[in-house]
């Protein structure tokens, strides 16, 4: 409320020197209605209305984007997506509110992209401008010829969302006995000791485009302390129960990314490094089912033309160091991502292809997709999302919901 | 979202055209008249309103507006363009460092949606710019070097006394089999020019249509591209142009690609 309230001041602050000025008003109006293969249901039907309200001046600007999702059984969802203010300077500038931020040359991959926490309600499925949460933040930037070092603060933490009991998109874990969950260390107490730290010095060159990074986070998803109850009355251990506390961890964070053009192809990395993150095992020595480990996520990526196609691929991994039998994630996981598309009709068709492929679990969703601009405000979009591959893998274990959807949006 | 990559700096080959009357000469080699064209005075710096509109057979029409910057920085010229219409690309922006060396143009582009900037390869200068009929190399800043240029006669065009160029690329596999330029005698720009697809067919035809004389520097304000086999076209108008104003260096940068206009 304090943060809120804090907003709300910097609001009013603003106003008094933009009220001589033009608000610019821009959004979409879009429905999207999605059909499942297999069953016939409707996936999804939402009518989306996107406004971006926003005003600047040579010293202040303000941005507020609400957005109004209306879905099939007449619920409302009103989420501000951001709202913050900004001042200029002569060599720095300050964003202070609720804001989403991006970091990193990956696409469709998240990996020093870190500060804004996901929206994973619908998986991997929403626009990547919608995947993202807002966060109150207070943003930082120093330039310095192309440089730019940036810090950022949040002071409560806000964890990635992920789909509920009853969506299609909830993946049911599986227990040997019931479990008892206590919810009592789920949340994070907003308070200065808890708040997050993001730097990052990045730099455009006539060579070489690249950015350094670090983090003193909380880790977005929860970690599940688990403890056992077992029964020795028969002489054998017997598993009776297990008492289940999801709780959030601090995480130490550093690395990097950059982007090059080599020839005709523009060559991307990225890399991140985590201290002490927690995995589960089956270890029945391991205190509460975990171990402490630091992993790597990192990417490599190409992008290039063929003909008139425009190409994109990514080769990424996430690999756990001092790796230890027992432990339920894959000492690697690697995962290609791969983009095609193809402009014509004057750019008012577009073909797209674009898929992630599971290469450890041999899984993989598809996503191809037509849009036809009518006018330049009006577009259709005909796409399937298409789960192939292992039923345990991040992407086949969604074989059930591959679907087709189509979105009419108007822009303005 | 290479249909956005476009350089002002081409924009102000073809419609920013400037060479001092004094030095015609009656026995210019085509090269030489091409070079006279290439290496005008366009002035330290430029802004301009860029309007494109995109006239299909029918008559419709689709509008494209931007706002851009340019600046000369010796061995750099870099340039920066802030699209306004239409909607769906709004705040987008656009950053290119063109060089005087043989080293590739360095672009970037900043999707607002996704709220990155975007290293892009500038590459593929025969695509077409957003839809129109103007391909990144139609726009760009192509080198003298890059063709064979050859005097064919001199002409009277709409009442404009010019010089008629044939210029055949030096790579055979070139999108355009060769290109006829009219180049006005009085002050070296082009007045129109013809493009040859690779069958030697009339393929496109650049008409300029208005010009106008800005801090001493002749700026081609309208112009128009049309594609004689599929009967569509595109004109261009600059609007609001001035020139030597002083941009600095800090305006092409990462921070105000992201800022916006």
């Amino acid at each position: 409320m304090k943060t809120k309230g804090f907003i709300l001041i910097l609001l009013f602050i603003a106003s008094q020197y933009t009220t001589a000025q033009n608000i610019d008003i821009g959004g979409y109006v879009r429905n999207y209605t999605g059909v499942m293969f297999e069953q016939g249901d409707f996936s999804i039907l939402q009518n989306t209305l996107n406004l971006d309200f926003t005003t600047s001046g040579d010293k202040v600007a303000l941005k507020a984007n609400p957005m109004l999702y209306h879905y099939n059984a007449d619920s409302l969802s009103l989420t501000m997506r951001e709202l913050y203010l900004d001042l200029y300077f002569d060599n720095f500038d300050i964003r202070i509110g609720k804001q989403q931020v991006v970091w990193g040359k990956a696409d469709g991959a998240f990996i020093t992209d870190v500060v804004s926490p996901l929206n994973l309600t619908e998986f991997l499925l929403p626009d990547f401008d919608e995947i993202r949460r807002g966060v109150n933040a207070v943003k930082f930037d120093y330039y310095l010829g192309n440089s730019t070092f940036e810090a950022i603060w949040i002071p409560n933490f806000t964890p990635t969302e992920t789909p509920g009991a009853g969506s299609i998109w909830y993946v049911q874990p599986e227990f040997p006995v019931m479990p008892t969950f206590d919810w009592s260390k789920s949340s994070v107490n907003p308070s200065l000791e808890n708040s997050e730290l993001f730097i990052k010095y990045a730099a455009l060159t006539s060579v070489i485009d690249f950015e350094f990074m670090g983090g003193y986070t909380w880790d977005d998803f929860p970690t599940m302390h688990v403890a056992k109850q077992v029964d020795m009355s028969t002489g054998a251990p017997v598993l009776t129960g297990l008492d289940i506390t999801p709780q959030h961890h601090r995480l130490y964070l550093g690395g990097g990314s950059f982007s090059t053009q080599i020839k005709a192809f523009v060559l991307r990395g990225e890399a991140a490094y985590y201290n002490g993150k927690y995995f589960q095992t089956e270890d029945p020595f391991a205190v509460d089912a975990l171990v402490e480990k630091d992993y790597l996520h990192y990417l490599v990526g190409l992008d290039f033309n063929l003909g008139n196609v425009k190409i994109s691929s990514q080769f990424i991994q996430e690999t756990i160091m001092d790796y230890e039998e027992g432990m339920l994630k894959a000492e690697n996981e690697n995962t290609m991502t791969f983009l095609a598309r193809y402009d014509m009709l004057r750019e008012t068709l577009h073909l797209e292809l674009f898929s992630y492929i599971g290469l450890t679990n041999e899984d993989a969703l598809i996503r191809p997709k037509i849009t036809y601009d009518f006018d330049d405000s009006f577009s259709i979009l005909l796409g399937a999302n298409i789960f192939v591959g292992e039923e345990d893998g991040r992407f086949g274990q969604y074989g059930d919901n591959s679907m087709g959807y189509m979105k009419l949006k108007y822009s303005f | 979202m290479r249909k956005l990559q476009i350089t002002t700096a081409i924009i102000a080959i073809i419609l920013v055209s400037g060479i001092s009357s004094d030095v015609i000469s009656q026995d210019l080699s085509g090269k030489q008249i091409i070079e006279k064209v290439y290496n005008r005075e366009t002035g330290d710096d430029q802004t301009s309103d860029l309007t494109m509109t995109l006239i299909n057979r029918s008559g419709s029409q689709r509008v494209r507006k931007i706002k851009q910057f340019t600046k000369d920085m010796g061995d750099v010229e870099k340039s920066i363009m802030f699209f306004l219409a239409p909607a769906d690309v709004k705040n987008t922006s656009f950053m290119s460092w063109a060089y005087d060396t043989d080293k590739s143009d360095d672009q970037w582009i900043y999707l607002p949606a996704l709220k990155k900037t975007k290293r892009i390869s500038s590459d593929s200068k025969s695509d077409y710019f957003m839809g129109s009929d103007f391909t990144y190399d139609d726009l760009g800043d192509r080198k003298l070097e890059d063709d064979t240029h050859k005097f064919l006669r001199e002409e009277t065009m709409d009442g404009v006394d010019c010089y008629v160029v044939e210029s055949i690329p030096v790579d055979e596999d070139y999108m355009y089999s060769k290109t006829l330029v009219w180049v006005n005698k009085s002050n070296f720009i082009g007045v129109k020019k013809e493009y040859y697809d690779e069958d030697e067919d009339l393929l496109k035809i650049l008409s300029i249509k208005d010009s106008e004389e800005i801090s001493g520097i002749w700026v081609i304000t309208k112009s128009e591209m049309k594609n004689v086999q599929k009967n569509h076209r595109t004109t261009i108008g600059l609007s609001n142009v001035q020139i030597n104003t002083g941009l600095t260096e800090s305006k092409f940068s990462e921070r105000m690609m992201i800022r916006g206009l």
